[in-house]
């Protein structure tokens, strides 16, 4: 019995040599800003953020005090592992920012020192660094990007009292884990009706297929979020396929999809898969215009699609765009390149950041008090804060600012503003 | 996921498309699960780094094509290098080598040393070195790099259409027309867009005064229209069109299993792989050099890795990263397994077998469970013949 019992170990060690490789392999660069396990709970299509304002559990520590000629604020962000490139931009944005307000003479006389951790793209680093951060004595906590990491950063804050103001985290339950959460993006449950909108009045189509990555809650919530506001305003969504992450070939999906002759397709997935998926569809004849969430939000996208995602019918959901005419955007561009050698930021996190730390400077100077209790106050009474990716207003509403949001158009050297949508009741 | 079931498929007319999209990605599996099978067939042993072999084949070829004029530098200077088959052919043999090359390394210094030790410390010895090589590349080796050989080297793009019954006349005489409406209604929009965004500072099309707005629709419309013309086309006749690619892919996937058959059946060394293969202790007594024949087994089992590497990452998907030889590997090993590992025409079958299961699962609407089915049936095959489809299922005494 040597033989069937030999196998059976094979598959055991296979079953295991997968689930190691399997949650960490497939995805190289940055990704959407939801990752890993990320799950996007507000699947109902109401917005959490307007209904859900006093149901978060109160924090009842002070938290940390200003001390001394200095306050401490604390950004965590990933200097190593795959979500680098966001991680990068996030704490340019940030030093820009304190950067500004020092140079200005800082708040209440007082100088900001940024102190930075790094989350190494994990969720447990990210928690051990928000955990340094607090005993160092930071005021507030500006950070992460990735959902996952936020959430582990929010739960060790909580019992202090630190307040969070994360900086790209669009999973819906972020907020929920309590009233010291907050964040300068917007929502899961806001970009799928952003896109379903923008395709059925914009784009004038009707009968759309949806293709979502079974493998990634990101991706199934947002599905549903799509599906959900589509059909309320009157479109028709004619099909559904299903890909797992790390799959390269979709000749079975797409010669499903030719067969139902849609008008449009709703990718969710990641840009890894998006990427190739729309390669092999143009090849395949169905030319039709394809859209997406934040997911798709890398420069990988064209390595992976190649000229047939930047054929001019390829759209996504966005935060801000650097070619906007907004007189925040084009201000912040300009300091950008002044102090970081004329560039500009390579995602749209170095923004974010930015006002996510300007949210929390501008709370300070509004704050009642010189502790962090004080400051979370100072943060919910938030209203009508100019930021770079649009107003910001935090009273009432939870932890979830009603924020705008951008629908560009994929071109061969980045992305291309197309449209902007006001916060809208789903 | 209540609506899966309604979303469902068994639109007849799509059904040869979903078997030659079967057979097609089958040969690959096929031609990964021969380096499984070779090596189980002589050593006993599951080469989980194979699926490594295969993701550093990919990555030869790159380098290769970057000698061709590929390289960033290189695209830098003269954006649109020729490709011709010469450099793909070069590629392809280079792939091959360096994976052959590769896997005789790994089998001279992970697996010899085992060879005389219990079989799970070579199992083990085998997911090391898959680990290594997937997580020790990320610091050598450039993620995604550049060019997408996928897009540039690959001359061959297109795709050959195969009608068996056309759609109506009409909907090619409506095709037609509308891409010659298209045309001109592009222009029109093109000129007012230009206009306005010179008069009106506009940054995107969707901010055009109403007139322009009104011209903008109507390029849609007729782009909608030509996209429902095709799409009435693709649905009304029944065919199958097979991207070049993937045509010389299976091409060469099936000469080169020829080519190995051959080699098994016919030579020398072949008959002492299969005896090696019978009895490897025997076939030592009998004079046979079994580390010789270990030797061409890797050299054999990686080249065929090396080549579908090469033609995996032209034809068929890019970038690469160092968990690129992950997916296509499970697959591959299980369809040597569902073929019978240690079989060589098992393997061939089992990766057919798992392509067909794959498209069909999902032209009959359950594309969510297409690998739950492929497991199914493997678990089913093993259960009634636990030796694989083709696989001898005798006990072996111990």
């Amino acid at each position: 019995m040597l033989n069937k019992g030999w196998l059976s170990t094979s598959l055991a060690s296979l079953a295991i040599l997968t689930m190691l490789t399997g949650c960490s392999g497939g995805k190289s660069g940055g990704e959407g800003t939801t990752t890993g396990e990320s799950s996007t709970t507000g699947t109902s299509g109401e917005n959490k953020g307007s209904s859900d304002a006093g149901k978060r559990p109160a924090t009842t520590a002070d938290g940390n005090k200003i001390e001394g000629n200095e306050i401490k604020i604390g950004l965590i962000a990933a200097q190593q592992g795959d979500q680098a490139s966001w991680g990068i931009d996030s704490v340019k944005g940030a030093q820009l920012a304190v950067d500004e307000v020092n140079a200005a003479g800082g708040v209440n006389g007082k100088k900001i020192k940024l102190i930075i951790g790094d989350s190494q793209s994990k969720p447990e680093q990210g928690k051990s660094a928000a955990e340094k951060l607090i005993s160092d004595g930071v005021i507030g906590i500006v950070g992460e990007v990735a959902s996952g990491t936020t959430i582990q950063i929010a739960k060790s804050a909580f019992p202090q009292g630190i307040p969070v103001v994360s900086i790209g985290s669009t999973r819906d339950d972020v907020t929920d884990v309590g009233n010291n959460v907050f964040r300068v993006c917007y929502t899961d449950s806001f970009q799928g009706p952003v896109m379903a909108k923008f395709a059925f009045e914009d784009l004038k189509l009707s009968n759309i297929a949806i293709v979502t990555d079974q493998k990634l809650p990101y991706s199934q919530g947002l599905s549903e979020n799509f599906r959900k506001y589509l059909e309320k305003i009157g479109g028709k969504v004619v099909d559904e396929q299903f890909y797992n992450s790390g799959d390269t070939q979709f000749s079975a999906q797409i010669t499903n999809l030719k067969s139902k002759n849609p008008d449009g397709v709703f990718l969710s997935g990641y840009y890894t898969e998006v990427g190739q998926f729309v390669k092999q569809m143009r090849d395949a004849g169905l030319k039709v215009p394809v859209f997406g969430g934040d997911g798709w939000d890398s420069s990988e996208l064209q390595k992976y699609g190649g000229a047939a995602i930047t054929d001019g019918n390829a759209y996504f959901c966005n935060h801000y765009n650097n070619e906007e005419t907004r007189p925040e955007v084009q201000e912040f561009l300009k300091k950008w390149a002044a102090k970081f050698n004329n560039s500009i930021p390579a995602t749209t996190m170095g923004a974010l950041s930015y006002d996510a730390t300007m949210l929390m400077i501008d709370a300070l100077k509004r704050s009642k008090g010189d502790n962090s209790k004080a400051l979370i106050a100072a943060i919910d009474e938030t209203e009508g804060f100019k930021s770079v990716a649009g107003e910001i207003t935090m009273k009432g509403h939870g932890g979830n600012p009603p924020k705008r949001a951008l629908v560009v158009s994929v071109t061969a050297t980045g992305q291309a503003f197309a449209k902007a949508y006001d916060y809208f009741a789903q | 996921m209540d609506y899966i079931a309604a979303t469902g498929g068994f639109v007849w007319p799509d059904l040869p498309q979903q078997i030659a999209n079967g057979i097609l990605l089958g040969a690959i599996y096929s031609l990964i699960a021969l380096g499984y099978t070779m090596v189980y067939g002589v050593l006993r042993l599951i080469n989980f780094a194979h699926g490594e072999v295969f993701m550093l084949g990919a990555y030869i070829a790159l380098f290769v094509s970057w000698a061709f004029g590929f390289s960033p530098a290189g695209l830098a200077n003269n954006p649109d290098p020729k490709s011709s088959v010469f450099v793909l052919g070069v590629m392809l043999i280079a792939s091959m080598v360096g994976c052959a090359l590769i896997g005789v390394l790994i089998e001279r210094f992970a697996y010899r040393p085992m060879r005389n030790q219990p079989r799970i410390a070579s199992l083990i010895t085998a997911i090391g070195i898959s680990l290594l090589i997937q997580f020790g590349g990320t610091f050598v080796l450039p993620v995604s790099p550049q060019p997408n050989i996928n897009e540039t080297v690959n001359p061959f793009s297109g795709t050959q259409q195969i009608t068996f019954k056309p759609a109506p006349a009409a909907l090619y005489a409506l095709e037609k027309t509308k891409t010659a409406e298209l045309v001109q209604a592009t222009k029109e929009f093109n000129a007012v867009f230009e206009k306005e965004k010179k008069e009106r500072k506009i940054a995107s099309k969707f901010q055009l005064s109403p007139e322009g707005a009104a011209i903008r629709d109507r390029q849609a419309n007729v782009e909608k229209e030509l996209n429902d013309a095709r799409g009435k086309i693709s649905q009304q006749s029944i065919g199958i069109s097979l991207p070049n690619g993937q045509l010389i892919m299976f091409g060469t996937s099936i000469g080169l299993m020829l080519i190995l058959r051959q080699m098994v059946m016919k030579t020398r060394t072949g008959r002492a792989m299969r005896a090696a293969s019978h009895d490897f202790d025997s076939a030592q007594l009998m004079g046979i050099n079994v580390n010789t024949v270990v030797t061409v087994t890797f050299v054999i089992g990686s080249a065929l890795a090396g080549a579908g590497a090469m033609m995996n990452a032209t034809f068929l998907s890019t970038p690469l990263t160092t968990f690129y030889g992950v997916n296509p590997g499970v697959k591959a090993f299980v369809a040597a397994v569902l073929g019978g590992i240690g079989n060589i025409p098992g393997a061939v079958l089992g990766g057919i077998l798992m392509g067909l299961s794959e498209a069909l699962v999902a032209w009959a609407g359950y594309g969510p469970y297409k690998d739950a089915v492929a497991f199914v049936i493997l678990i089913v095959v093993l259960l009634f013949r636990p030796g694989g489809l083709l696989g001898s299922s005798k006990v072996e005494k111990v």
